[in-house]
């Protein structure tokens, strides 16, 4: 096919030139806008890198720096209580590890390969436990290391996964609720799912780490990790079951009316037709849905836990380091535009992937 | 008498407070193939969605192969396995290959294991000759093909009943006979069909009774030679001459 006529492929200087500098205006418009780009571009790169202190145990010279750059020494002697918080310092190790292996999970669910229940849920369930297992020691020689000294990076790890593992099934559960055929069933459901949407997070965390203790009889409560984790799970669980919903209803009736003609019963057709296309339906507010989980985990400083976000401003809190809080604020950022940004990017690449809309 | 193996008896459904079908009287014997007709509305899909309890029935009997189609889940199920569906839209499951789709149900429902049920699968892909897509998504497939695809997975459940609701009528005319080509051949074979069709070649070719519906009721029934030929009803007349016309 050599004889197929091409549009005339513009230069890019010309494509350059037509969009920024078309006129005179665009072109003192683009001026002024590349100089202040650069300024910024420059500044920032001055103060990040150029005129930076890396090397740790570097205050006293930062101090004096008279240059005004960044004094990164604050991440490279402190990082350790952002990632870990109290951890025992010998231990952190094991905190490494943890971390290493529920990111590793997260990656993994990312893989087409894992996308049914009967390959996620077990690598959820079994790198749900080896993390606990080694945060909390008390098993195999490892010595135990209680929630109270958890923090950092993996306790933000520790609060998101907890959530997810709990939320999901949870959404699921709260979105066959709802659609159950019993209307008593259908509207109690929906009216718990409304209520708890309608209420801010803060206040269900408040709920579950403070007020709950008092009503639960004392064999009940339980840590209040876990208590606020459940609140976090069912906060999640309301969200994500309306979106599992909107995913259901995209589906045509004829679906699960084919299901039932072959004599499926009511958990084959949700099992195998129903909530496998209702996810895929669903799968751009399902991620966006993770990413809005990663942010909210930081909340749980309010009620006293040490999440990478309360760490990083522990570790900069000190006499010696509280002129560096810039510094340590841009590397926790930097620690969740990874995390969400990763996320994020992910989302649109299986948008592209399954064309969400077209099928 | 031999026990028939569709029985309905004095049943009556309403969608709320609209009266769908009036008092249907059918007994369809194993191997008999009926065809129903009639216009749009008269109740053709809800009468044969009514047998495999897709819609619940108000009054009177149903008795498919023998079990009763009551509120009992097991009866509905066993119901269900024994009558095969298909859809005017198809219905393939497009999250499923081919293969998928078609051993998804004998593998879950009769615990047939997985190279057992491919096996069958595959035999019935055969059967309707698209062996070749096995392994492709629906959404790859032609109309024609789909359905063709749609019969075979219900065929892999080992119905003894086959109910289509309008096969054809969603599919390119170039690709209608292909569809058909595949009924006639398991007409022939000897599967209790019935089938909602206006495809009237099909009719006369492999059916054995002709039943209109109007307004839902069973207003006609006959051998296809004397339905068409000869109808009694002044209803028939009319609908046999606009399908004529068309
Ligand atoms: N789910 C429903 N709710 C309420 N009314 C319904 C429902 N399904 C069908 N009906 C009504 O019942 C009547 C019979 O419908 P049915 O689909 O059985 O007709 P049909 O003979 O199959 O028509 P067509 O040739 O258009 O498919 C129609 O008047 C229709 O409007
Ligand atoms: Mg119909």
């Amino acid at each position: 096919m050599a004889d197929v006529i091409q549009p005339p492929k513009d230069s890019f200087q010309s494509r350059i030139k037509a969009r920024y500098f078309a006129t005179r205006r665009d072109t003192v418009i683009t001026v002024v806008f590349a100089a202040l780009v650069a300024w910024v571009l420059w500044s920032l790169i001055d103060w990040a890198l150029l005129n930076a202190t890396f090397a740790p145990n570097a205050g006293d010279i930062c101090r004096e720096d008279l240059h005004g750059g960044a004094c990164w020494s604050v991440v490279s002697t402190r990082w350790r209580i952002v990632l870990f918080g109290l951890y025992p310092f010998e231990e952190q190790w094991r905190s490494a590890i943890a971390c290493a292996v529920m990111v590793a999970v997260a990656v993994l669910s990312c893989v087409p390969w894992f996308w049914s229940a009967k390959r996620l849920a077990p690598l959820w369930v079994v790198g749900f436990a080896v993390f606990y297992i080694l945060m909390r020691g008390g098993f195999f020689g490892l010595t135990e290391v209680t929630e109270q000294n958890w923090g950092g990076l993996s306790l933000t790890i520790f609060i998101f996964s907890g959530t997810s593992l709990l939320g999901m099934p949870l959404a699921i559960i709260f979105a066959l609720l709802r659609r159950s055929k019993l209307p008593w069933i259908a509207r109690t459901m929906a009216l718990v799912i409304d209520t708890i949407r309608s209420l801010p997070l803060l206040s269900i965390m408040f709920t579950f780490a403070i007020v709950l203790p008092f009503v639960l009889p004392d064999g009940l409560t339980g840590d209040k990790l876990y208590r606020v984790i459940i609140g976090y799970a069912l906060f999640f669980a309301c969200y994500q079951a309306e979106i599992i919903r909107g995913g259901m209803q995209a589906l045509p009736a004829g679906q699960e009316e084919a299901a039932k003609a072959l004599g499926l019963g009511y958990w084959h057709r949700i099992g195998y037709i129903v909530l496998p296309q209702a996810f895929r339906n669903a799968l751009p507010p399902t991620i966006n849905q993770f990413v809005i989980t990663v942010k909210e985990t930081s909340l749980v400083t309010i009620i006293g836990f040490f999440d990478v976000m309360a760490s990083g401003r522990a570790a900069s809190g000190t006499a010696e380091w509280n002129f560096a809080v810039i510094e340590m604020y841009v590397f926790v950022g930097l620690i969740f535009l990874v995390f969400v940004f990763s996320l994020s990017r992910y989302g649109a690449y299986l948008e592209r992937r399954l064309g969400v809309g077209k099928r | 008498m031999p026990e028939p193996a569709i029985r309905i008896a004095q049943m009556h459904k309403y969608y709320g407070a609209f009266h769908a079908l009036k008092d249907i009287n059918l007994e369809i014997a194993k191997g008999e193939k009926v065809v129903i007709c009639g216009p749009s509305g008269s109740g053709k899909s809800t009468l044969i969605r009514c047998v495999n309890r897709l819609e619940e029935h108000q009054a009177g009997d149903i008795v498919v192969m023998g079990t009763p189609l009551d509120d009992n889940v097991d009866n509905i199920d066993e119901i269900r396995r024994e009558a095969g569906m298909v859809f005017q839209n198809f219905n393939l499951f497009p999250h499923m290959t081919v293969l998928e789709n078609c051993m998804l149900a004998p593998v879950l429902t009769r615990k047939i294991d997985r190279s057992e049920a491919e096996k069958t699968a595959m035999q019935y892909l055969e059967r309707v000759k698209i062996p070749e897509q096995a392994h492709k998504y629906p959404g790859e497939l032609s109309g024609g093909q789909q359905q063709r695809v749609a019969i075979a997975r219900a065929l892999c459940m080992a119905p003894e009943i086959m109910l289509f609701d309008e096969p054809t009528s969603a599919l390119d005319p170039e690709m209608i006979s292909e569809v058909l080509d595949v009924m006639v051949g398991l007409a022939e074979e000897g599967m209790t069909m019935v089938c909602v069709t206006h495809e009237m070649g099909f009719a006369r070719r492999v059916a054995d009774r002709v039943i209109f519906m109007a307004e839902g009721e069973i207003i006609e029934q006959g051998a296809p030679d004397q339905f068409f030929d000869n109808p009694k009803n002044e209803r028939t007349k009319l609908f046999l001459s606009q399908i004529v016309t068309h």
